[in-house]
C-alpha cells in the first residue's frame, strides 16, 4: 500500500511501498508541486527505480524554476537504493 | 524450490511482493531479502512487461534457497531476447521517451545482487538471480 500526502507548508510525506504500480499515481501528485519542497520518506518502506524516476523528474523541474527539493529521514535501506542509483550525487538528500 | 506465474501486468506487483515474502518467511530467512530480491524482481518483471513486444504468456518466477545463497529464476516464454546483462547504466539527462530497456531499473538489480545472468533458448529468455546469504 502507497500513499502520498502534500501539507500545507510544502511537505510531502510518503508511505508504504513506491512501486512501479504506484508510480504515475506519485507522478500526478508530484507535478502539481511549484514551491520549494521537502520530501518526508519516514514512512516509505520501499521504492524502485519507477519511483525514483518521478522523483528526478519533479526535482530537475523544481530545480530550474529555482526551488529547493530536499529528500529528509530516509530509512537505510531507502538511503541506499538512492545511493546504488547514484542519486545521493544529484538530489538534496539528508 | 517454489514457483509460480504472475500475469504480464504491472498489477502483478503485489502477488510477487507477497510470493517472496512468504518464501523468506516460511524459510526464516534474512527478513531485509524481502526488499532486495523483491527490488530485483520488480525491476526485472517490470523491465519484460514494458518492453516485451506483444507477448501475452504469463511470466514464471522461481525461487530456491540453497546453504548459502538464494535463487530467483524469471522466464519469459515465447519471447525476443534481450540480454539484461548488457543493459546500459542510465543516463538521468535523456528523457523517458528517449531511455534505453534497462537503463536505471538493470543497474539496481546488478547493485542489489551479488550475479546476474540470461540465457536464451528456444525462444524463452530464462533470467537467474543470485543473492548471497550472509552467514
Amino acid at each position: 500500500m502507497f500513499d502520498i500526502l502534500l501539507t500545507d507548508d510544502g511537505v510531502v510525506k510518503l508511505s508504504g511501498r513506491l512501486d512501479a504500480a504506484e508510480a504515475d499515481r506519485a507522478r500526478r501528485v508530484l507535478g502539481t508541486l511549484d514551491r520549494p519542497t521537502t520530501v518526508d520518506f519516514s514512512d516509505l518502506d520501499y521504492i524502485s527505480s519507477a519511483g525514483l524516476s518521478a522523483l528526478i523528474e519533479t526535482y530537475k523541474r523544481l530545480h530550474q524554476a529555482g526551488h529547493a527539493f530536499r529528500l529528509v529521514r530516509l530509512k537505510p535501506r531507502i538511503r541506499n537504493v538512492f545511493t546504488y542509483a547514484g542519486l545521493d550525487r544529484l538530489l538534496d538528500i539528508e | 524450490m517454489v514457483e509460480r506465474r504472475f500475469p504480464r501486468a504491472v498489477g502483478s506487483l503485489d502477488a510477487i511482493f507477497a510470493f517472496i515474502g512468504d518464501f523468506v518467511d516460511a524459510r526464516g530467512l534474512d527478513p531485509e531479502l524481502k526488499y532486495d530480491v523483491g527490488l530485483a524482481a520488480e525491476e526485472l518483471f517490470t523491465n519484460l512487461v514494458k518492453y516485451g513486444r506483444g507477448e501475452q504468456r504469463d511470466i514464471r518466477m522461481a525461487l530456491d534457497a540453497e546453504p548459502d545463497r538464494l535463487v530467483l529464476v524469471i522466464q519469459d516464454f515465447d519471447a525476443d531476447p534481450f540480454d539484461v546483462t548488457q543493459a546500459e547504466p542510465p543516463s538521468f539527462d535523456a528523457p523517458p521517451s528517449e531511455r534505453r530497456p534497462g537503463g536505471l531499473g538493470i543497474h539496481l538489480v546488478k547493485q542489489i545482487t551479488d550475479e546476474l545472468r540470461y540465457e536464451y533458448a528456444n525462444r524463452t529468455s530464462t533470467i537467474t538471480v543470485i543473492k548471497r546469504l550472509k552467514a
